[in-house]
């Protein structure tokens, strides 16, 4: 007990009487997870963009005017009984017409048009939302292939297309960003490693002189290790501070630019809280403490 | 005390540092050790420190045979031994008692020891007064001076001087070669290198002449013969 209250000692010690040293060592940290995180940040953008578009892929049935309720409902149990599709939402002509109206309140043509008209010109419809996206275009096949006399149309043609392309996109996408974020990654730790092994070599002469006195390889080593564990704190923990009010401002511009789509960065970093800065916590600890121990063991020899 | 038979050491193969030497030293005695540059005093201090090991002979300090010991021995080893250098190696960023208390920390001494220990033997030192003080902030004086209570806080039997008036002006330098010779008294075996003429010979003790890596000349009350 009292020898890991010394190697505290020595560390914090050491930590606050470097503090030049320590917060080079600090800021490389932090510009490595700072990369690493707005890589993440891209990535995260990207993938909630195409998930957001995907969602509004609307596919949807037709309904005749003059189908009964019993006929709607029916054929809906049986389309909610697809394990292709996750839930079916009916919009009644009513539904269908204030929502018309409600988008294009702002377009007096319309608006006439509709008045001229004089009854509701919109179908009834079953908005169909499918379990997996990636599988839309089996979901359309088997759609087409519905037997069921109330269907006035089917509006899912040009859907697949637009399905297919952003299925491209999103793999070309995701492989890109991986290898960029892998990059990244490993361009990040190896300067974390060679800055921590060069923090040590400035320690140099200290272990020399730290074996000199009789110092054990436990008492040479363990304040190294234990100041990178909290080199490694305390980056992440900056990083923490850093990056939670650099989203609250980036997501203003973000909602502007992804206009009319829920992308909110923020609830993705505080759900993937501990995912995410855990594992970069543990990635950096563990580089800072290879990097220690290795640079420590050349010195100790 | 320390005894060193038929001790040999090669760095490389036309490298040979020592050969055949033959030591014996008392408990208690001032040994000086002179010789040129390149004669194997250093080694010989090495092979008494544990940082090198004889290619051939037998090296023992009291009844321990440190020939060949093993890495985990050799902080044990140290701890026994008091060592100072031309260069004084303290650590720049701890304060003299620091430095001092440093050595008696990482063998595990209790706070009440360090307590007690250390502050007496800064004032054998005579840094009593400079004791919060960093390396950078005293003379050379008064750095080898803590570099000596360092070595004399484990109250070691043993204290090798490598050429600790080195860096230091005649009178700084008589001050070391006093305060070693009080530590000398109260017991401690002192081995001291050095190229210091005036010093070796004002000092009127046992004189281990070395050239070539051997010991060619030991004389009980020497003089500086190169």
């Amino acid at each position: 007990m009292l020898s890991f209250l010394r190697i505290i000692k020595f560390s914090l010690q050491d930590i606050a009487r470097n503090v030049w040293l320590s917060i080079v060592t600090v800021t490389i940290l932090l510009i490595a997870l700072f990369s690493i995180n707005t890589m993440l940040t891209v990535s995260a953008v990207s993938d909630n963009a195409v998930r957001a578009v995907k969602e509004k892929i609307d596919i949807s049935l037709y309904l005749k005017p003059d189908a009964s309720e019993n006929d709607i409902t029916a054929l809906r149990e049986r389309l909610t009984g697809m394990p292709e599709i996750k839930s079916v939402a009916y919009i009644s002509k009513q539904d269908a017409l204030r929502t018309f109206t409600s988008r294009y309140q702002d377009n007096p043509d319309i608006t006439q048009s509709l008045r001229e008209l004089g009854n509701n010109p919109l179908s009834p419809s079953l908005a169909i939302v499918p379990t997996d996206f990636e599988n839309t275009g089996n979901l359309i096949n088997t759609l087409r292939q519905l037997d069921s006399d109330i269907i006035d149309s089917r509006d899912f043609t040009d859907n697949s297309s637009i399905v297919t392309k952003i299925q491209t996109i999103t793999q070309r996408v995701n492989e890109i960003g991986l290898i960029i974020i892998a990059i990244f990654i490993i361009t990040s730790l190896l300067v974390v490693y060679n800055s921590i092994r060069v923090a040590v070599y400035t320690h140099k002469k200290e272990i020399e002189i730290m074996r000199l006195v009789g110092a054990s390889n436990f008492f040479v080593y363990m304040p190294f290790l234990f100041s990178a564990f909290i080199y490694a704190l305390v980056a992440v923990l900056i990083m923490i501070a850093i990056f939670y009010p650099f989203l609250t401002l980036l997501q203003p511009y973000l909602e502007v630019f992804l206009a009319g789509y829920n992308v909110d960065l923020l609830e993705y970093f505080v759900y993937n809280f501990w995912p995410i800065f855990g594992a970069q916590f543990g990635a950096v600890f563990f580089i800072t403490f290879v990097a220690s121990y290795f640079a420590v063991r050349k010195y100790v020899r | 005390m320390i005894t060193l038979l038929h001790v040999s050491k090669k760095y490389s193969r036309d490298n040979q540092v020592l050969q055949d030497v033959n030591l014996h030293i008392e408990a208690g005695e001032f040994v000086s050790l002179v010789g040129q540059s390149g004669a194997g005093k250093t080694t010989l201090v090495k092979l008494l420190t544990g940082e090198e090991r004889a290619d051939e002979g037998q090296v023992v300090i009291g009844d321990w045979d440190i020939t060949r010991l093993n890495r985990h021995e050799i902080p044990y080893l140290r701890r026994q031994i008091g060592v100072i250098f031309q260069d004084f190696k303290l650590l720049p960023k701890k304060t003299l008692r620091e430095n001092v208390a440093f050595a008696l920390e990482v063998c595990g001494a209790s706070n009440t020891k360090i307590k007690k220990i250390v502050p007496s033997v800064m004032k054998i030192v005579g840094l009593e007064d400079k004791q919060g003080r960093y390396p950078h902030e005293v003379s050379g004086g008064e750095q080898q001076r803590a570099a000596i209570a360092r070595a004399l806080v484990h109250q070691p039997r043993l204290l090798l001087a490598d050429e600790p008036t080195g860096n230091l002006d005649t009178i700084n330098a008589d001050e070391i070669i006093d305060l070693l010779q009080r530590i000398n008294k109260f017991g401690t075996t002192v081995i001291l290198v050095t190229h210091n003429k005036g010093i070796v010979n004002r000092l009127s003790k046992r004189v281990v002449t070395m050239e070539k890596g051997q010991i060619v000349s030991d004389k009980a009350h020497g003089k500086y013969l190169l």
